[in-house]
């Protein structure tokens, strides 16, 4: 039994300590030496930093130039291939194209439409900046799934920026060098982006899940079915702010998503085939929207005061109405009343103008009666004065009234 | 003309394992992570533990050191802890060839299998804990089982390549 454990011991003792004939250092060595690295690597000084860096750059370059004669195969084998597919492609591309440019004038305006909307809600981005990399390792790790850029914080790439390939989504910047940077796809288990799913508009978390599948988190399939069977489009929602809105990732199969219990994602873009991309930043135009802001502001203010003096007048006359409106009534009322008293007066007046005419009448014939009492047989015609005038003529009238006939003078 | 065919022979012998490693590590072709869903092995770990178990001298600690660092560089994973695997890899293999008097290949092939699923276990603990990484446990799970498959086939190639190629015994 001792002697066992002495072997074991021996046996460890040789393993660890021991160097071999061409051997400068002992295992021991090494992997105290790596322990450091590991805890070394945790903390954050500005050395070690500097150091990771420096070495990540040297290792990305080698891993570069070990990938050339891979790629040059690779490149050659996709050459072939593709050629074969050229003329299928450029049937059905030109078909394509035809139903495209149809459709060009309607996405044209719905996206000014859009950009007036996103806008008015303040959710309007501009690329801030953005650079084109190349791949320079597309290294599949069983922990990360990303790829290796030849651009880094000497070309303005930043932690956080988004890379696509063409106009698809592709992955982030986690980590960035002086040459270099590293992308995290879509596609790794870690890789969290807030999506909607168009056009039933339901809020989702993708991760990925296989090199072309994306899954999406707190979802059910039985959500998806949709009436008109419609093709399920997966966009970034904007949630969170990390990625922009809108940027295309990929489209849902329905009949896979219903049998498999989960929903699944099928990417645009090929993540094994990528090799130029572009990193993009966003910002709200701030600037313009500034200038323009403070320059409509202005105008709004200017309009504002002056629509409130406008308001006053408006309520001083509004005032002045009313009060006139009351006099007007009054007014009305009186005149009314005065109209009435009018028509009363005339009325009054007309009866009085009769009576007097009556009157009149009733004294000219009285002064008639009492003159042809006296003047009467001086105007009646008899047979001694033949000339002169009946009874109940307006000759014998005038004749009394006149006290007798009027005699001709020479 | 023998004499640099004899220097050319002891070169290939001496570094060709360390050639493969590097390529194997730096390469975009990586087998932990190829095209198909239920497939995938680690090579490095097969290399090593041949290499260690065989070999007087094996690869080289120092080689084994920088190829585990480079390994972390291009997979992204922190530095050091595939060193780290690599080296205790080694170490099990050194240890084994030690306490071994007669070599016995399902006795290698049993002890392959359960330190590969230590070191996996580290890997997977460090980067569980303290980092806070998801781990898909199936992908590493058929990782291991046809790492522990194949290491058969790769040890009759190594043995043809070492003994018919390079004609060493």
């Amino acid at each position: 039994m001792e002697a066992s454990r002495d072997d074991f011991v021996i046996a460890i003792r040789s393993a660890f300590l021991r160097k071999g004939n061409q051997q400068k250092f002992s295992l021991l060595s090494l992997i105290l030496f790596s322990i450091l690295f590991l805890v070394l690597g945790s903390l954050n000084f500005k050395i070690i930093k500097f150091n990771k860096t420096v070495i990540k750059e040297i290792i990305y370059m080698s891993s570069f130039i070990v990938s050339v004669p891979e790629n040059i195969v690779k490149k050659s084998f996709n050459k072939v291939s593709g050629h074969f597919e050229y003329y299928n492609d450029y049937q059905v591309t030109k078909n394509e194209l035809e139903k495209l440019k149809n459709k060009d004038l309607t996405k044209k305006i719905l996206t000014f439409e859009n950009i007036e909307l996103k806008k008015l809600i303040d959710d309007y981005f501009v690329e801030d900046s953005q650079a084109y990399a190349k791949v320079l390792t597309d290294k599949k790790s069983p922990f990360l799934r990303s790829i290796v850029i030849n651009k880094g914080s000497k070309n303005s790439v930043k932690a956080g920026m988004i890379v696509y390939d063409g106009l698809y989504l592709i992955g982030k910047v986690v980590e960035v060098n002086f040459l270099t940077s590293r992308v995290l796809l879509i596609s790794d288990i870690n890789s969290k982006v807030p999506v909607t799913i168009q056009p039933l508009n339901i809020q989702a978390i993708m991760s990925g899940s296989d090199k072309r599948k994306g899954k999406l988190q707190y979802i059910q399939g039985e959500k998806l079915i949709n009436k008109d069977n419609q093709e399920l489009i997966v966009v970034t929602s904007g949630s969170g702010g990390i990625f922009k809105s809108g940027i295309p990732i990929g489209k849902i199969n329905l009949a896979e998503t219903l049998d498999n219990d989960e929903v699944i994602v099928n990417f645009y873009r090929d993540f094994s085939q990528l090799k130029y991309v572009k990193v993009s930043s966003y910002a709200k135009n701030s600037n313009d929207l500034d200038q323009s802001n403070k320059k409509t502001f202005k105008k709004n203010n200017d309009q504002i005061i002056e629509l409130n003096n406008q308001l006053g007048d408006i309520k001083a006359l509004q005032q002045q109405k009313i009060v006139s409106n009351e006099v007007r009534i009054k007014l009305e009322l009186e005149n009314k009343q005065l109209k009435i008293d009018l028509i009363n007066t005339q009325k009054k007046l007309t009866e009085q103008n009769t009576k007097i005419e009556n009157n009149k009448d009733k004294k000219e014939n009285i002064k008639f009666l009492e003159l042809n009492l006296i003047y009467g047989h001086k105007c009646t015609r008899n047979f001694f004065n033949p000339n002169l005038y009946k009874i109940n003529t307006d000759e014998y009238r005038t004749c009394v009234f006149n006290k007798g006939p009027i005699r001709k003078t020479r | 003309m023998i004499n640099s065919n004899t220097n050319i022979n002891s070169f290939l012998y001496r570094y060709s394992p360390v050639i493969l490693l590097f390529i194997s590590i730096l390469n975009e072709i990586d087998f932990n992570n190829l095209e198909f869903r239920y497939f995938s092995f680690n090579f490095a770990y097969i290399l090593i533990f041949y290499y260690s178990l065989k070999r007087e001298n094996g690869i080289g600690y120092i080689f084994i050191f920088f190829a585990g660092l480079f390994n972390d560089v291009v997979n992204g994973t922190p530095m050091g802890i595939s060193s780290l695997c690599y080296l205790l890899l080694c170490a099990a293999a050194v240890y084994l060839r030690n306490i071994t008097l007669r070599p016995n290949l399902i006795k290698d092939w049993i002890f392959f299998l359960v330190t590969i699923s230590i070191l996996n276990f580290i890997t997977f603990t460090y980067l569980i804990l303290f980092l806070d990484y998801e781990v898909d446990y199936f992908d590493q799970i058929i990782n291991i089982m046809f790492t522990f498959i194949l290491y058969l086939i790769f040890l009759y190639l190594f043995k043809f390549y070492d003994n018919v190629i390079l004609g060493r015994h």
